[in-house]
């Protein structure tokens, strides 16, 4: 007696084992790796999305609550699981995994707890998608895409830290406030550590091209009397009040739009610095990248003050010793 | 001294302080911010805010107790008519042409709520309904079939919760109805257990409970869909939560699920059905079991 799904349909080619062409891994399933997820979903970005966590009921019921979305979406395969067998053949893997960050805890607590995680996690990533890139989330991400870097062996290219890019669209929005014009009009650039010492580099704040210190050369300063600096500053502290109001931070991650459809955007996000402005050091900082299918390509040669050189410096010292 | 704005900026109109297409969304718990974060990713609104509702064009009402696990959507029910009292007549007096949709559980007697609360007219006030179950369905059918959901068709009217009807006759793919490949089609006595699709439809809400604590994104996804029919004025037929007095022998001032034409007025038609003996007494007895509930309210 043949089967309903017989009867309705009848196959005309031959059943292929299918290999992902966009397969997107989110690893930990919190609120940024659920934010993250239904934004790939959103943005059709995969063609089949893979959640893996070690709480198993909490994904089973995320995964559940995704594919009930379906009809609206179209990313025909969802996958979850503890086993990192369903991340195999990723492009991309985002990992968010991480112990929260407690108000008021310093970043070298952080530091030790989340790299332990990632002794575990990024050896499993590898194993699966020896060719992925893989996109740090996880706090502090500076020190972490470092740490992920050296666990994964993979050529510094294709691991990415989404840094600064947060920090970035803050300012731009915080920016557009200020002037009255879309944040994707307002550029700003903020380099260096995500966090307390991210770097405004406020030569090259402008709008359509029009420097703002050109009108007023004090912009930034502590001189400055529209106070600008404080829109870097109100950038600093976001993350900790958000925090404070929220418990955790995200909504923010377009990074992976820009690989997958080859925007060849530019974004702030952590790269190696070794051997720019002047530092021998292996160390990750936010720079302006242009970012494609195959991870970051280049670097732009951002044209730094004197005092900006230098306190991009100071944030290489400061993550040395965090180390 | 001018400031740095005003060197950089010729201003050549006054600014337009009436937004175009501007959505409320009160609410901002797990369903409000998933609402909240589907809507933004699909549609470019010029303004999302859920403080200051004047002029909204959509008021999307989601605040509510949450639905403990194990506690049913109608046990929530007294809890949250209280707060529609607070929240509606503000809401309505910022925003006298809005259509309301309602999410808040349990959605068909809030939305009957809301509905003499705000005095809007009927069709202005619309409830999510069985948008969500019929999503689920279609997903389900989908699987079972190695199909995507938006190629197989099935309804799910009535109660939003234990007692909706799935209407089996419908369910069909490229317009051939499952059920003449197979007659049992969700009956007890089907082989292949097809009707355990919708038994999954109904406990999905309290699965998805019982391991992540509440649901999100597919009631967000599912009012995207809603919104965007509104908004962009698409008249395509969802079933949601509208007035059925009048319709299948219901006598009483009763919202429930049924296939309605959606667009920039709200509710403007809805589809005549054509429901078996059976089908018509489940939908009768869907509206049993909320009026039960409904008469005895206190406003």
């Amino acid at each position: 007696m043949a089967a309903l799904k017989e009867k309705l349909i009848a196959p005309v080619a031959e059943e292929e084992a299918t290999v992902p062409n966009n397969k997107i891994t989110v690893v930990g399933v919190g609120q940024v790796g659920m934010a993250c997820a239904i934004s790939i979903l959103g943005k059709s970005l995969a063609d089949e999305l893979a959640l893996v966590d070690v709480l198993e009921e909490k994904l089973k019921g995320e995964m559940m609550d995704l594919q009930h979305g379906s009809l609206f979406l179209q990313t025909p395969k969802s996958v979850a699981d503890k086993d990192y067998s369903v991340t195999a053949n990723s492009k991309i893997v985002v990992v968010t995994a991480a112990v929260c960050q407690q108000e008021g805890e310093s970043h070298p607590n952080l530091v030790q707890r989340n790299v332990s995680v990632f002794k575990f996690i990024i050896p499993q990533i590898i194993k699966y998608s020896p060719d992925c890139i893989i996109v740090v989330v996880s706090n502090p991400v500076g020190i972490l895409t470092y740490v992920t870097w050296k666990l994964s062996g993979l050529p510094k290219h294709r691991v990415i830290g989404s840094g600064c890019n947060l920090d970035f669209a803050r300012f731009c929005y915080l920016m557009a406030e200020k002037v009255g014009i879309h944040p994707s009009r307002c550029h700003g650039r903020i380099l260096g550590e995500h966090g307390d010492s991210s770097v405004a580099v406020w030569s090259g704040v402008n709008v359509a091209g029009v420097s703002l210190q050109k009108f007023n050369p004090e912009t930034g300063t502590d001189n400055d009397s529209e106070n600008w600096k404080e829109v870097h500053k109100m950038v600093v502290e976001s993350a900790y009040e958000v925090i404070k109001l929220k418990g955790y931070t995200n909504w923010s991650i377009d990074l992976i739009e820009s690989m997958l459809k080859n925007l060849s955007r530019n974004h702030p996000v952590p790269t190696m610095v070794k051997g720019m402005y002047g530092t021998e050091n292996e160390v990750f900082l936010s720079l302006p990248c242009i970012l494609n299918p195959h991870g970051l390509a280049s670097v732009i040669n951002q044209k730094l003050k004197d005092d900006e050189v230098a306190q991009l410096k100071k944030n290489i010292q400061k993550d040395l010793k965090d180390l | 001294m001018s400031t740095v704005k005003e060197q950089l900026i010729e201003k050549l109109i006054e600014d337009d302080k009436d937004s175009h297409c501007k959505i409320t969304i009160v609410g901002i718990g797990a369903v409000g911010m998933a609402c909240a974060i589907s809507i933004l990713l699909k549609y470019f609104i010029s303004f999302l805010d859920y403080s200051v509702s004047a002029n909204s064009k959509i008021v999307i009402v989601t605040a509510g107790a949450r639905q403990q696990e194990g506690e049913t959507r109608l046990a929530l029910v007294q809890r949250n008519v209280a707060i529609m009292k607070s929240i509606i007549p503000p809401i309505v007096r910022c925003s006298p042409d809005c259509k309301i949709l309602v999410v808040s559980n349990p959605v068909d007697i809030l939305t009957y709520v809301v509905w003499k609360i705000s005095g809007l007219p009927a069709t202005c006030v619309i409830g999510s309904g069985c948008n969500l179950d019929s999503a689920r369905f279609r997903y389900l059918i989908g699987e079972k079939l190695g199909i995507h959901p938006t190629s197989c068709h099935g309804w799910i009217i009535g109660e939003h919760g234990d007692s909706s009807v799935p209407l089996w006759s419908g369910v069909n793919v490229a317009g051939v109805a499952l059920k003449t490949l197979d007659p049992k089609l969700g009956t007890d006595s089907d082989k292949e257990n097809w009707k355990n699709i919708h038994q999954q439809v109904i406990q999905s809400a309290y699965e998805i409970i019982k391991l992540k604590g509440y649901t999100s994104w597919a009631i967000g996804l599912s009012v995207m869909d809603l919104v965007g029919s509104i908004l962009k004025n698409l008249r395509r037929v969802h079933p949601v939560s509208t007035m059925v007095k009048g319709l299948y022998g219901i006598k009483e001032e009763l919202f429930l699920s049924i296939p309605c034409v959606l667009g920039w007025n709200g509710v403007s038609d809805v589809v005549k059905i054509n429901l078996n003996p059976e089908e018509e007494a489940l939908f009768k007895k869907s509206a049993e079991t909320l009026l039960n509930i409904q008469k005895d309210l206190k406003f």
